[in-house]
């Protein structure tokens, strides 16, 4: 029995041969060479070079799965109990590996092909077209340049949704009822919202709204110009989620500490200034976690849009998404709808990253 | 028959019981004449019999009924297939589930044809919406997991381009009687390469609904109802300013939709070209067949284009016309009281006497698509100043097809396409297109209106809404559907530049034209130019 290393954590100190630890790398090894011998044989079969093969892929999947498995075992084999305990999470990481990073590096695959489902020759790789496609395309640049604006409206959203989280913070009658209801848009489904309210109440001759336009003495037109079909959208999508960054900023509300803003208060600080010098310092942290996640949610902004618009008129509404959808959906254009959505996660992730980067400084709840 | 239409049918004729038992004694008497030769009598019988199922007016048929049909239909079968000459195979049908029609139907009728034959069909269902998809993913992906599949005309390029199904054996032709298909269904729709793969089962075209309180000698639109674009746009002209005889609203024009329907919006811009482009001495009207240069950017659809852009111009439409698809120009606008003229398929007609949302149900008529003073001569690059008319045979309708799956087994593909033939035959066919089943008439004999006559229909609402159907069907120059790969991918697209073009982001006409055209010349290069090519031809019966 062994003295040294992690007493503290070790059950059982382990004796391991080196019998036992080169059997446990041979079935890793071999595993891993019968998977990719699998996979290499079906590729030459796939891509014409050899005729023997299998009608499917599936072998190569089972071999992967026997590589995981073999995996997993020379764990306990080569490295005992240490082994053990990484078998916590070994599974859980090569299931994430299978279902992300592989869907991944096929999707990356596939974006620089030119897959159309309707081509007799499947996905055929075409180098850069894709991207120069990409860069001469209007459409693409229009929808990028309409999720500007619409990122941008999440600053009216957030002034919106603090104002109504204050106002439920507040001593107010009847605020478990309005938290309730104010609550409920964020319950219905982008879709359910689209057809209520885009399609039924916006609707020109018969909806509700249009009829009290038209008594207003105006003619109801809530998608006929771009710039107000694309405040329509938004307003849309608002209703769907400022209750969203209202709860959130209603629960960082209701963490103050409450001395610091009686404090300020005994110091004869007026509301205004309670709010702006204690309330919203301290209160930054939540916003921008809010803001982040709402510009995520955002970015993804597609169902109204679909339902509504289509992204018209002129694709004044277009998202990215939206935009993709049809690549996808009407023309089968795998390929090229596929790079459009790679390079639309870099750009995510890129923006992402650098929105942390400059906020996280006021990240922190001031001490 | 579409399941609306029906409905339309009995709203509009009242039809009660004495009615119905009028229709059906009528039929009970035909069928106890003396007969004459034997066969011809039994096939008279078995149509007027099975029209008795469950009975005009008699609420909609059940999967009884279905299955009742289904075993009286089983004659021609019978003549081809032995008892139990199909035991132990098993087939995959995939088709839709649309208004609890269509394989709701086909499960019924083919019913008593598995247990006459010894057949096993296992059905896979697919919502329309899921129909593309699945379909182009099977092809793609080398995945085809059924045997016998429901599918539109335009999809016949993916699969029959593809060599993906199963030529139709001569029993079959003979058993479903192909000549007595209407015009356009016949050759080269349903074959490729000169052979034939299709069973069609419905029939598809856009016919023409205009408000008749618009028209006559005090209508505001004019004395006439007007019988070409040209006429369509000034009178759509005219109306600016003047008010709705039935609503007290704006009165408007003709109802052209702006915005995109996931392709099928395209369709509608179709129906104005078609008159412009379609000339009678080539089938081709959206590409040119040698080599896919596309033809929409010619003088014949731009002028369609500018004409819409007059419109605009004009504030001939509704207010945010440029947000409403073809489902709002139908059903929120045309039935609702808004506009006076459109094109639509049948749903339109039979809806605006049954939807509770419809006012024009008392004034509605129909007609063709119009046609045009002047038609574009593509071939000598010119106008020609002669009247021209072209329906727009818009999807062209439903069929069975056999997959290629079933090559090489002889049992299984007998009994496949034994099983599409009942589903296509003669006498089903009949029955179907009289009651709801999601199918239009596609048949000469289906527009023998005294069969209807006798089976309780009102004979003048049968001749005025189901003839202007069959006067589009045969027309000599209908315009007909390319059935090339992705065709669907070409309208999508044609959308999205046709959507810029109307909110006025290209300069003119033809610069929306150019646009599209180039749009589909990459569409045309991706698929690939060459198998497009042959393809298109083959499709056109070049």
């Amino acid at each position: 029995m062994t003295t040294e290393g992690d007493l503290l954590h070790t059950v059982t100190a382990d004796d391991i041969s080196e019998t036992r630890k080169r059997m446990g790398k041979l079935m890793v090894w071999g595993a891993a060479a019968l998977c990719v011998a699998l996979a290499v044989w079906q590729f030459a079969h796939e891509t014409g070079r050899i005729d023997a093969g299998f009608s499917n892929w599936r072998p190569v999947l089972y071999a992967y799965m026997l590589w995981a498995t073999a995996l997993c075992a020379a764990q306990v084999m080569v490295r005992g109990e240490a082994g053990k305990r990484t078998l916590f999470v070994l599974p859980a990481a090569l299931f994430v590996i299978s279902l992300v990073v592989f869907p991944l590096l096929f999707a990356l695959y596939i974006s620089f092909t030119d897959w159309n489902l309707a081509s007799v020759n499947g996905p055929q790789p075409n180098g850069w077209d894709n991207v120069v496609q990409m860069w001469n395309d209007q459409f693409y640049w229009n929808a990028l340049k309409n999720m500007v604006y619409y990122v941008l409206a999440v600053s009216v959203e957030y002034v919106i949704a603090f104002g109504l989280a204050l106002l439920l913070n507040a001593q107010i009658r009847a605020r478990k009822f309005f938290r309730v209801v104010f609550l409920l848009p964020l319950m219905l489904s982008p879709v359910a919202v689209s057809w209520m309210i885009g399609k039924s109440m916006l609707e020109v001759r018969f909806g509700p709204i249009s009829r009290v336009v038209r008594e207003l003495g105006f003619e109801p037109s809530f998608f006929g110009s771009p710039e107000i079909a694309r405040f329509m959208i938004m307003a849309m999508d608002a209703w769907t989620f400022i209750p969203f960054m209202m709860i959130m900023l209603l629960a960082g509300l209701q963490a103050l500490p409450r001395e610091v803003i009686e404090a300020s208060k005994v110091d004869g600080a007026t509301g205004w200034q309670s709010f702006r010098e204690v309330i919203f310092p301290l209160m930054l942290p939540v916003s921008l976690t809010a803001i982040v996640i709402r510009i995520i949610f955002k970015l993804k902004l597609a169902d109204i849009i679909i339902n509504v618009t289509s992204g018209g008129p002129g694709g004044a509404t277009d998202s990215v998404t939206s935009f993709i959808f049809r690549e996808y959906r009407d023309r089968s254009n795998v390929g090229y709808g596929t790079l459009l959505a790679m390079v639309y996660l870099v750009l995510i992730i890129i923006f992402v990253t650098l929105l942390l980067k400059l906020v996280s400084r006021w990240m922190e709840r001031p001490a | 028959m579409k399941t609306d239409l029906y409905n339309c049918i009995k709203a509009a004729q009242k039809m009660n019981r004495r009615q119905m038992l009028k229709g059906t004694a009528a039929l009970g008497a035909a069928a106890m004449l003396p007969a004459g030769k034997a066969a011809a009598a039994a096939h008279a019988n078995v149509r007027a019999e099975i029209l008795k199922i469950p009975g005009v007016g008699a609420g909609s048929p059940t999967d009884s009924d279905w299955q009742k049909v289904g075993e009286m239909c089983l004659g021609a079968t019978k003549e081809n297939v032995a008892e139990g000459e199909f035991a132990g195979v098993e087939l995959t049908f995939m088709g839709l589930n649309n208004q609890n029609l269509h394989n709701f139907l086909f499960r019924g009728f083919l019913k008593p044809w598995e247990a006459y034959t010894g057949a096993k069909i296992n059905w896979i269902d697919l919502a329309q919406a899921d129909y593309n998809a699945r379909l182009q993913q099977s092809i793609a992906t080398g995945t085809v997991d059924f045997d016998i599949i429901e599918m539109g005309a335009p999809f016949e390029g993916d699969v029959l381009g593809k060599g993906l199904a199963s030529e139709m054996p001569d029993w079959v032709k003979e058993q479903i009687d192909m000549d007595d298909y209407v015009d356009y269904l016949k050759a080269p729709v349903g074959t490729w390469d000169g052979k034939t793969y299709r069973v069609s089962i419905d029939g598809d075209c856009h016919s023409f609904a205009y408000r008749k309180d618009y028209f006559g000698p005090d209508g505001i639109g004019g004395a006439e109802v007007p019988t070409t674009w040209q006429e369509i746009n000034q009178v759509s002209k005219d109306l600016v300013g003047k008010e709705d005889p039935l609503t007290g609203l704006p009165a408007h024009g003709y109802l052209d939709p702006l915005k995109g329907w996931g392709g099928f919006g395209f369709y509608f811009l179709e129906n104005r070209a078609a008159a412009y482009a379609k000339h009678p001495n080539s089938p081709a009207w959206l590409f040119d067949p040698d080599t896919m240069t596309p033809m929409v950017n010619n003088p014949a659809w731009v002028q369609a284009i500018q004409d819409v852009m007059d419109l605009i111009e004009a504030g001939a439409y509704p207010a945010d016309q440029i947000n409403a698809d073809p489902g709002t120009t139908a059903f929120q606008q045309f039935l609702a009281g808004t506009g006076s003229m459109l094109m639509w398929w049948g749903d339109v007609g039979s809806s605006a006497r049954t939807s509770d949302t419809s006012v024009v149900g008392d004034v509605v008529g129909f007609g063709i698509n119009p046609a045009s003073d002047r038609v574009y001569n593509a071939q000598a690059g010119a106008w020609e100043d002669t009247r021209n008319e072209a329906p727009n045979m818009a999807y062209i309708g439903w069929g069975v097809y056999v997959m290629a799956t079933v090559e090489g087994d002889e049992k299984k593909k007998k009994a496949a396409w034994s099983a599409a033939a009942h589903l296509g035959g003669k006498d089903l066919s009949l029955w179907a297109s009289a009651y709801p089943s999601g199918f239009q008439p596609y048949r000469n004999s289906h527009f023998q209106f005294e069969e209807w006559e006798e089976a309780g229909y009102d004979r003048a609402f049968i001749e005025d809404y189901l003839g202007s159907n069959a006067d589009s069907y045969n027309h000599p120059n209908a315009a007909i559907e390319p059935r090339i790969p992705g065709i669907f991918q070409y309208y999508s697209v044609a959308e999205d530049e046709l959507a810029k073009g109307y909110a006025g982001q290209y300069g003119s006409a033809q610069e929306t034209a150019d646009a599209i055209a180039a749009a589909w010349e990459e569409i045309t290069d991706q698929i690939g130019r060459d198998s497009q090519i042959a393809i298109y031809r083959a499709s056109l019966g070049l």
